[in-house]
């Protein structure tokens, strides 16, 4: 008996330390990477935001437009209302249509307009990516010119590119994305905006990598 | 029968023996120390600047409800996302930063603590866009504050400092890199510390205020 409480102590205190070392139920769940093999031996994957229903969040400044409505609004200090700054957080699929991650968009208007990017995969790590980004009220503007009006619902295909120049650049990543050189796209497509002015669309990040 | 039960018996206590080793593990306090020199400080109180907060269903530290923007599908169960409005040295909003959190697989509460990554994207208007890339040891904080005091009904006591940022970098400071603006091009590091005020399971409170100090060399970042 003696035998048997020695042997179910040393179980116990070394299964207690093995699941405080292994941590179990950490990991996160993996999804296959929908990645492509291009020409140079880079590897394309493109990630897909559906609105409105992955927009988590947007700011309420004056120049976030119609990207600023249909979702939790962050409301920003007076100091930053006029600001040419507009802060949108998603979630962030697979171009299966899985969510995968979320992402964070910080467009800055001040000198140079800018647009960066960070997306969090939970399982894969950060990949993180700047561009010339898109003149203020670009989506608002185009979907004007195809006959939008506010209080009014539209229907249609619009079609903007958000990254000038050609595209952004992968600045920095972590984990399996650590290392990673690349450009990207960004292209917003709206089928629809409602009363509301709730967008109905898709964003889509295209990216090109390759390692250092 | 007898030999079952002296078994779940010598199980048990050698569970509680090495639970108690775990507990009073040293390494698991591992934390960043005050830098000697910053060239800025960003500043945080919680919850009032807070812009947004959605947290995935099994990322709830506090128990709260995760609300309509619940982080709920399987991938991102375990993460979190939260914007905020960072202040000055003189306590002005000059920065709104958007964190990106999950749990690290990492963790070990042998040998490094319960870890979250936390990715800061980071804008200051007309300066530019800044990323940040830390690992933090949240073990402290839950260990002597959030379960004793939210989920054991112990007293608060505070307030509690603490200095979560042990990684990735070898001197335990967070990685950072310039996007757009003054910043592109630089890098440095970033520690953050943070400070909590009250924790109050009755009222459903939690206050604290954070720093984020800052080094990014070069004369890109003026000295606040």
């Amino acid at each position: 008996m003696k035998i048997v409480f020695v042997l179910a102590l040393l179980i116990g205190f070394a299964g207690t330390l093995a699941g405080a070392h292994y941590v179990p139920g950490l990991e996160h769940t993996r999804l296959p990477s929908q990645t492509a093999v291009v020409a140079n031996g880079g590897r394309a994957e493109e990630f897909v935001i559906r609105l409105p229903i992955d927009r988590i969040a947007a700011t309420n400044g004056e120049s976030g437009g119609l990207r600023s409505l249909g979702a939790s609004a962050m409301a920003l200090p007076s100091q930053f209302a006029a600001e040419p700054l507009l802060v949108e957080h998603f979630k962030v699929r697979d171009s299966a249509g899985n969510v995968i991650g979320v992402a964070a968009r910080h467009w800055d208007g001040t000198a140079d307009s800018t647009a960066t990017w960070s997306v969090l995969i939970p399982s894969r790590g950060a990949l993180v990516m700047s561009a010339n980004g898109e003149k203020r009220d670009a989506l608002d503007t185009e979907l004007r010119s195809r006959g939008y009006s506010a209080g009014r619902s539209w229907n249609g295909d619009a079609r903007v590119s958000m990254t000038q120049d050609g595209g952004g650049v992968v600045n920095t990543g972590t984990g399996e994305f650590e290392g990673l050189i690349g450009i990207y796209t960004e292209t917003w497509t709206v089928a629809a905006v409602d009363e509301d002015g709730r967008v109905s669309g898709t964003i889509e990040l295209a990216t090109v990598t390759s390692r250092l | 029968m007898r030999y079952l039960f002296v078994a779940i018996i010598g199980l048990v206590f050698g569970a509680a023996a090495a639970g108690a080793i775990v507990y009073f593990n040293p390494l698991l306090d591992k934390s960043a120390t005050m830098p000697a020199a910053t060239d800025r400080v960003l500043r945080y109180s919680l919850p009032g600047q807070v812009l947004d907060f959605a947290v995935g269903e099994d990322a709830q530290l506090f128990g709260q409800d995760a609300g309509d923007d619940a982080l709920w599908e399987d991938t991102i169960h375990r993460a979190a996302v939260l914007g905020l409005v960072l202040n000055d040295g003189s306590n002005q909003p000059v920065a709104v930063a958007s964190r990106l959190l999950t749990t690290s697989p990492r963790s070990d509460l042998l040998l490094s603590g319960m870890l979250v990554s936390d990715d800061w994207l980071v804008t200051i208007p007309n300066e530019g866009t800044f990323y940040v890339h830390a690992d933090s040891n949240v073990w402290p904080f839950l260990k002597e504050k959030l379960v004793p005091v939210w989920y054991l009904d112990r007293p608060w006591i505070g307030p509690a400092e603490y200095w979560p940022t042990v990684g990735p970098s070898a001197d335990d400071t967070a990685n950072v890199v310039g996007l757009t603006g003054a910043f592109r091009g630089s890098a440095g590091s970033a520690v953050e510390h943070y400070e909590v005020t009250s924790l109050d399971p009755a009222r459903d409170a939690a206050l604290a205020n954070g720093e984020l100090y800052l080094n990014l060399p070069g004369p890109r970042v003026a000295a606040q």
